[in-house]
């Protein structure tokens, strides 16, 4: 048998010059001592929550009013989970973020607005 | 306290619960219970059961957890499944009175796609998906094990509804307004909400964990164009995963919430609007039937290639047209109901998205069958389910396009052609492609072959009484008869095809018992595999020794091609004659742990409070919950380093170092 390449170590892959596109591959881990902006943002996520169900339950606006804010609390609460938990300003290359966040607006949207729609027919074919 | 006494007894075992079939499964559970904690206490496996199993948190042991329990499950609703079609056989046999038939083919879909199919694919998942990208686990080990452990729980709290107060009846879709507590006080339609809720979240967090794994976690050089099929389908159906099961989730909280605690998001009264509910199901809905296919195109995938020995024919066109699937299968959801007649302009939107589906569907059979083209193809049980699966397939697909003619749909809709139909592809395409896969990867699982005349008996009586079964169902349809009908009276000519139908639902019985006698004599007598390679396999997890090691790959391979093993093969550049002592370092393991069972356990208690609104109960259970999660928040402790010692041991016992 001629002589077989000797293979490479994942560590020596991943800094191999011939293999730089695999260097977003390597583990990276962040560390930071208190996790205070969790926390806050946990606390936050949780005003956002139970305002929403106060403005719903109490009926403290009328109705297009009550569905427009609550819709606004939807969105600051959705950036609020992204930009907290969901470690979206940590990536190095854009790419890897972005596409999927891009991709998961275009599918929810979608499907609210095709969802709307589709039930718009309760006021028009009988 | 008498009172109390008579009221448990109303509530845990109502009359739906005290059938005498019913009875005699309670006596033969208690002595099967008794009979196994015998078992265990004798030969002192206790300790065994919960180090090894019930706290590990390896991939390859979890999957064996799934296979298991999608096996006992399988059994389950396949009981479901014959009781149903005994009931059909003949014109008005009251065998089993209407209630207890709602229950039994409700309780056969919930199982057969949420606690069957499910955790089938995701044992073929933790098998093999770390093996094939050369990896030695899954990201997130521990989320892996509560996925786990959520679904076997959420699978035993919907399984105990039979026996304590009362099976859901509702259908799997459980459709609003009859799963309101105007129509349905009873617990079971409870059961149903709070097991799949349950269930679900291990379902999503298993679509995180194998998305994440499948994109971060490859071997350095296996690019995207270089990942085996199975893990351009894996990752795919976790995507699909990840976006259909919120809906799902939501849907069946607003109709929890609307049953426990007043609200009325789906009843008719105050407002409610049930369409909503249909319309949030099938936006999960049609997504999941692709998480149900999609996995085993990947199978096939393998499968094909393995034993025509060939690469996969066209694997570029078979990756665009599996992200296709994915864009398509979330904007075809309204065929599951035209008939709700949301206008013409969106039947038609959705008629034509439904039929664009079949377009990159085709490509892939076209595919499979060129990859066949020209090979030498070897006739094992595994290729034999999949030669079986393109035509059923095909059939199951064209009547899919069928259903999606609008017009056609007013009539065939859930008749029983829509049952054929789905039949057509459930079994065609997901059982097939799961047991395809389960005789394929059985050795690398278990270390013995499946034996394979065994095998094949079970495939020819599965395929013969597929066809038996459902062939004369599509004619059913088309002669009006509805599904979900617990009888019919005759003269309406559709005796003699239930007849035929019932028959080939027996010989399927007997493919499954015979499966079983496949499985457990060849776990007894079967052939081991000592070369790890059994099949002449082409992708990374036949270059591991079977059963593989808990750490995988002694060194994690270096990918330059395709189909890695089989260029490493080629190249005479495998594994064992490159390791070498100094080549083994020190491994960093994932470390059992007990919070994933504990986890399981603490939602169980708290979904069976609320299932009988024993509110006690159920905070236990939720402060159950908030200390598993808070303790697994701060538990640092989570790996072990494995000695470069103990690696080089063992690799060399396996024959598998040099020098
Ligand atoms: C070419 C591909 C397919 C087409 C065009 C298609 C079309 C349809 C249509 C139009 C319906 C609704 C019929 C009705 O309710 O009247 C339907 C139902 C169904 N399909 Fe398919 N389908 C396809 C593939 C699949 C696949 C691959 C699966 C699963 C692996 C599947 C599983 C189901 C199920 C479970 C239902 C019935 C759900 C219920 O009402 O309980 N289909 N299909
Ligand atoms: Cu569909």
């Amino acid at each position: 048998m001629s002589e077989a390449p000797k293979a490479m170590t994942a560590e020596e892959a991943y800094h191999n010059e011939n293999d730089k596109v695999l260097r977003f591959l390597e583990p990276r881990f962040h560390e930071e001592k208190f996790p205070s902006i969790q926390i806050l943002g946990y606390i936050g996520s949780l005003i956002l929550t139970f305002g929403a169900y106060f403005l719903v339950m109490n009926h403290v606006l009328p109705p297009v009013a009550l569905l427009s804010v609550i819709l606004i609390l939807a969105v600051f609460q959705a950036a609020l989970q992204l930009g907290v938990f969901m470690h979206i300003r940590e990536g190095r290359g854009l790419a890897w973020q972005l596409i999927p966040l891009y991709f998961v607006f275009f599918v929810a949207l979608g499907m609210v607005a095709m969802s709307i729609w589709i039930m718009l027919f309760k006021s028009g074919v009988s | 306290m008498p009172s109390f006494v008579t009221y448990l007894i109303h509530t845990l075992f109502p009359p739906t619960v005290r059938f005498p079939d019913i009875l005699l499964i309670d006596a033969g559970l208690v002595l099967g219970g008794l009979g196994l904690i015998g078992f265990l206490t004798k030969t002192h496996r206790w300790g065994w059961l919960w180090r090894e199993w019930l706290t590990t948190v390896d991939h390859k042991k979890i999957a064996v957890m799934y296979l298991i329990s999608a096996i006992v499950m399988l059994f389950r609703g396949g009981i479901d499944a014959e009781m149903l079609r005994a009931q059909l056989a003949m014109p008005s046999v009251h065998f089993m009175p209407a209630i207890q038939y709602d229950e039994v083919f409700t309780t056969h879909g919930t199982i057969m796609i949420f606690f069957m199919a499910m955790p089938f694919i995701f044992a073929l998942f933790n098998a093999v998906v770390p093996l094939m990208i050369g990896a030695r686990d899954v990201a997130f080990p521990r989320v892996n094990a509560m996925s786990f452990w959520l679904f076997a729980f959420g699978a035993i709290l919907f399984n105990i509804s039979f026996i304590i107060g009362g099976s859901p009846d509702a259908g799997w879709t459980a459709y609003p307004p009859y799963t309101g507590l105007a129509f349905n006080p009873g617990p079971g339609e409870n059961y149903y909400f709070l097991s799949l809720l349950i269930a679900g979240m291990g379902t999503t967090m298993t679509g995180i964990n194998f998305l994440v794994t499948t994109i971060r976690m490859r071997a350095p050089g296996m690019t995207l164009m270089k990942m085996p099929m199975f893990v351009w389908t894996t990752m795919v159906t976790s995507a699909l995963i990840l976006f259909a099961f919120p809906p799902l989730t939501v849907a069946l909280a607003m109709s929890l919430f609307d049953r426990l605690f007043g609200s009325s998001f789906f009843t008719l009264t105050r407002g409610g609007m049930p369409m909503m509910y249909v319309n949030l199901f099938w936006l999960f809905g049609h997504p999941e039937v692709y998480i149900l296919v999609l996995p085993l195109f990947g199978v096939f995938s393998e499968v094909v290639a393995t034993y025509s020995k060939k690469a996969l024919f066209g694997y570029p066109m078979m990756v665009v047209s599996v992200l296709a699937i994915m864009f398509l299968s979330y904007g075809t959801w309204v065929h599951h109901f035209f008939t709700m007649g949301a206008g013409p302009a969106v039947n038609a939107f959705f008629g034509l998205s439904t039929m664009l589906i079949a377009i990159p569907t085709g490509v892939k059979i076209f595919n499979w069958i060129f990859t066949m083209w020209g090979g030498r193809i070897q006739m094992t049980t595994a290729m034999l389910y999949q030669m079986a699966f393109i035509p059923t397939f095909v059939i199951g697909g064209a009547s899919g396009v069928m259903l999606a003619v609008v017009p056609a749909d007013y009539q065939l809709h859930n008749t029983y052609f829509l049952i054929a139909h789905f039949h057509n592809v459930i079994i065609g395409g997901t059982l097939f492609g799961l047991l395809s896969g389960m005789y394929y990867w059985w050795p690398k699982m278990f270390g013995m072959k499946l034996n394979e005349r065994q095998g094949k008996v079970a495939f020819w009586l599965f395929f013969i009484g597929f066809w038996i079964t459902f062939t004369p169902q599509y004619l059913l349809g088309l002669k009006g008869m509805t599904r979900r009908l617990y009888t019919y009276p005759a003269g309406l000519g559709w005796h003699e095809l239930n007849v035929i139908s019932t028959v080939g639902a027996w010989i399927m019985g007997a493919g499954f018992v015979a499966l079983v006698y496949n499985v457990v004599w060849s776990l007894l007598y079967g052939e081991r595999d000592v070369t790890g390679d059994p099949w002449d396999g082409r992708t990374l997890e036949w270059s591991l020794p079977s059963p593989v090691p808990e750490y995988n790959f002694a060194r994690i391979p270096v990918v330059h091609e395709r189909d890695a093993w089989w260029a490493m093969k080629q190249k005479g550049q495998t594994m064992a004659h490159a390791l070498r002592p100094e080549d083994v370092h020190d491994i960093e393991m994932p470390k059992n742990t007990p919070i994933p069972f504990l986890l399981g356990v603490s939602f169980f208690v708290l979904g069976f409070g609320m299932t009988f609104k024993w509110w006690p109960i159920a905070i236990v259970g939720i402060l159950g919950v908030i200390a598993c999660l808070l303790f697994s928040g701060f538990d640092y402790d989570d790996h072990h380093h494995l000695e470069a010692d103990v690696v080089r041991q063992t690799e060399a016992s396996l024959g598998r170092l040099q020098g």
